[in-house]
């Protein structure tokens, strides 16, 4: 599903970072650790098409992400991948189910895997361990632990293909973690998506089948 | 994208209604001094109509007008009724009606004229001077009302009213041994001469018998009125005449004949002309304004772009959100073209709504000032320009933070 091969980024400031091979099927669990700063974030930055290669091939299915305009990109994220931002980006003047919404408002093909818009939004809600109430108020008024499950709705809803996840239990206590997390693989579908989650949190590894540890690749 | 674009709104609704507003201001100042100008200007050419020429001593045309038409001023000589007498025995003359200016009546002037003053003197394009209750005088002891007169002093067809000698009450200089009954009262015309009261040249020259150089020698209640020869009451000079041609093909023949005439120095003004040459010094303060209310504009144009850029911040994250989750470029683009639309639009309401009551306002001070009252108007074309300036200069100035958006790196904002 997913090749990136021979990825090196150099930041503005001159540092420069060797990323290690990245190949997900359908299905896979991706966790990349390592401590915070090592350009975890930067990875899923270049994953989802949001920063221009600068050196090395990713390949998404059919498409080669070097020959891609950044607008092709935003297109091919909008329609593939569901990003769960490790600030939550959420929109603060709109609702819990606006909010989670925006997630398939600008992609056809997202828009057409949702049968019932708001039976989809309370299933994903519900199943994240949201109150179904929660739906109709501003985003501004939930807990955080709650803002990071409708980050996780929107990132969810209509089926990706790729979901990619930047730290998004690093605000949550290891309790709530496991049980976020818990709730997050129930609705994942290992036969039609896959999932790369970056953590510095090592302690989640046994949520996933594959586990890259960036400290290691480097050292 | 309508509903998220008024919520969107409504979250930052005070730097948006800031916009708004200031922008609201300087379009009502623009507008009011546009409309204010342009409905000066047309009332001053409406002030007098269906008269060819204005004869009077020789002085600048400007001077005979101001005192002839507007009753501002004071007239520096007169002419004589034998000069008068002459001119209106010219073939070309259609008709002439003789005027003599200098009292008052609680701060309103009296024009002393003749009856046929009523049927020749028109105002607008052509339009006939209408009574509205009672009819023109026709004894030398009767007065007709202008439309403000009368209501401002609630004077009625019958009402009595004493003459001040000269402009301003003072003590001692009132014609109060002689009354006059209102006969008639004119409906309003938004010229000067709803602010005027008509009376008969005899009547008017009746009250200046007992008077010398302003000071009263002897007093009317000494004089039998049936002892006076007939003539006694037939002014000696008159302040100016107002005159119809039978061809306005004559007319500069005319002027140049009156220019000429050997016994007295008399000068014609065709009051056309004279108006336009007015306007024109007038008109000198009213250009100061406009580009006075042009700097406004910019000003407010460059404090919109400083809110729009300032609340960048708010909008920027909220735009990459967008971004994030797909929005194409020309959506971002709508949402703020739509914005600046929505404000613009808005201020444009607003401000055609406020100047409508500005202007209804300053009609009436234009009223007392100089008696005219502009034609009420919603919008012109000269209007729609600076609109559609404004808007697409907002609607510039609002693609900015999208723009931003779009050439910034979508990575930087989101992690």
């Amino acid at each position: 599903m997913l090749e990136a091969l021979g990825l090196e980024y150099r930041y503005q400031h001159g540092k420069k970072i060797v990323f290690p091979e990245i190949e997900i099927k359908r299905g896979q669990r991706l966790l990349i650790s390592g401590f915070s700063g090592c350009g975890k974030t930067t990875l899923l930055s270049l994953i989802a098409g949001a920063l221009r290669l600068q050196s090395g091939y990713i390949k998404f299915d059919s498409a080669n992400y070097s020959s891609m305009s950044s607008l092709l990109l935003d297109k091919h994220r909008a329609d593939h991948i569901g990003y769960i931002f490790q600030t939550l980006n959420l929109i603060p003047f709109l609702s819990v189910s606006e909010n989670i919404a925006l997630g398939i408002r600008f992609s056809q093909s997202r828009k057409s895997k949702v049968a019932d818009l708001n039976q989809e939004i309370s299933r994903l809600v519900c199943s994240l361990g949201l109150e179904k109430d929660a739906l109709n108020i501003p985003v501004s008024r939930l807990s955080v632990g709650q803002q990071q499950r409708v980050a996780v709705a929107r990132a969810l809803l209509g089926k990706p293909d790729l979901i990619l996840a930047d730290e998004p239990t690093s605000a949550l206590d290891s309790d709530t973690t496991k049980k976020f997390l818990n709730e997050v693989m129930e609705t994942f579908d290992s036969k039609k998506q896959a999932m790369i989650m970056v953590s510095h949190d090592a302690s989640i590894a046994p949520f996933f089948d594959t586990v890259i540890d960036f400290n290691k690749q480097h050292a | 994208m309508l509903s998220l674009l008024l919520k969107s709104m409504r979250s930052r609704i005070i730097p948006t209604s800031l916009v708004t507003i200031s922008l609201m201001a300087s379009m009502v100042l623009l507008l009011s001094i546009e409309r204010i100008q342009q409905g000066a200007e047309e009332g001053f050419n409406q002030s007098i109509s269906g008269v060819d020429a204005i004869i009077g001593p020789r002085s600048s045309s400007i001077e005979l007008v101001l005192y002839t038409v507007f009753h501002l001023g004071r007239p520096t000589n007169n002419i004589t009724t034998k000069t008068v007498n002459d001119v209106k025995l010219r073939g070309d003359i259609s008709w002439l009606v003789p005027i003599a200016l200098g009292d008052s009546h609680k701060g309103f002037r009296v024009v002393a004229t003749e009856p046929n003053y009523f049927e020749h003197i028109k105002y607008a394009n052509g339009q006939p001077l209408v009574f509205s209750k009672g009819v023109a005088f026709a004894e030398l002891s009767e007065a007709v009302l202008g439309s403000d007169v009368a209501e401002k002093l609630s004077y009625r067809v019958g009402s009595k009213i004493q003459i001040t000698h000269g402009s301003v009450e003072s003590v001692g200089s009132k014609h109060d041994d002689f009354s006059f009954v209102v006969t008639g009262i004119l409906n309003k015309t938004g010229t000067p001469i709803d602010q005027a009261i008509f009376l008969d040249l005899k009547g008017y020259e009746l009250l200046h018998l007992g008077w010398k150089s302003g000071k009263k020698i002897f007093n009317l209640d000494d004089i039998n009125l049936s002892s006076l020869p007939e003539d006694a009451l037939i002014p000696k000079t008159v302040t100016a005449a107002f005159i119809g041609l039978k061809s306005k093909l004559t007319l500069f023949n005319f002027s140049k004949n009156i220019r000429e005439y050997p016994k007295e120095a008399i000068s014609a003004v065709i009051p056309g002309i004279a108006l336009s040459e007015l306007w024109s010094i007038v008109g000198l303060v009213d250009k100061g304004f406009q580009l006075l209310s042009w700097i406004i504009i910019a000003i407010s144009l460059i404090a919109m772009v400083t809110l729009i850029i300032a609340s960048l911040d708010n909008r920027k994250q909220e735009m990459t959100i967008y971004r994030a989750n797909g929005a194409s470029p020309k959506f971002l683009a709508m949402m703020v073209l739509c914005e600046s639309l929505v404000i613009g639009l808005t201020a444009i309401v607003g401000a055609i709504v406020l100047v409508t009551i500005v202007t209804y306002f300053a009609t009436a001070q234009l009223n007392l000032a100089l008696g005219i009252s502009p034609t009420f108007k919603w919008i012109s074309m000269g209007e729609i320009t600076v609109f559609s300036f404004i808007l697409l200069a907002g609607a510039l100035s609002s693609l900015i933070p999208a723009v931003m958006v779009f050439r910034k790196n979508l990575h930087q904002t989101l992690s």
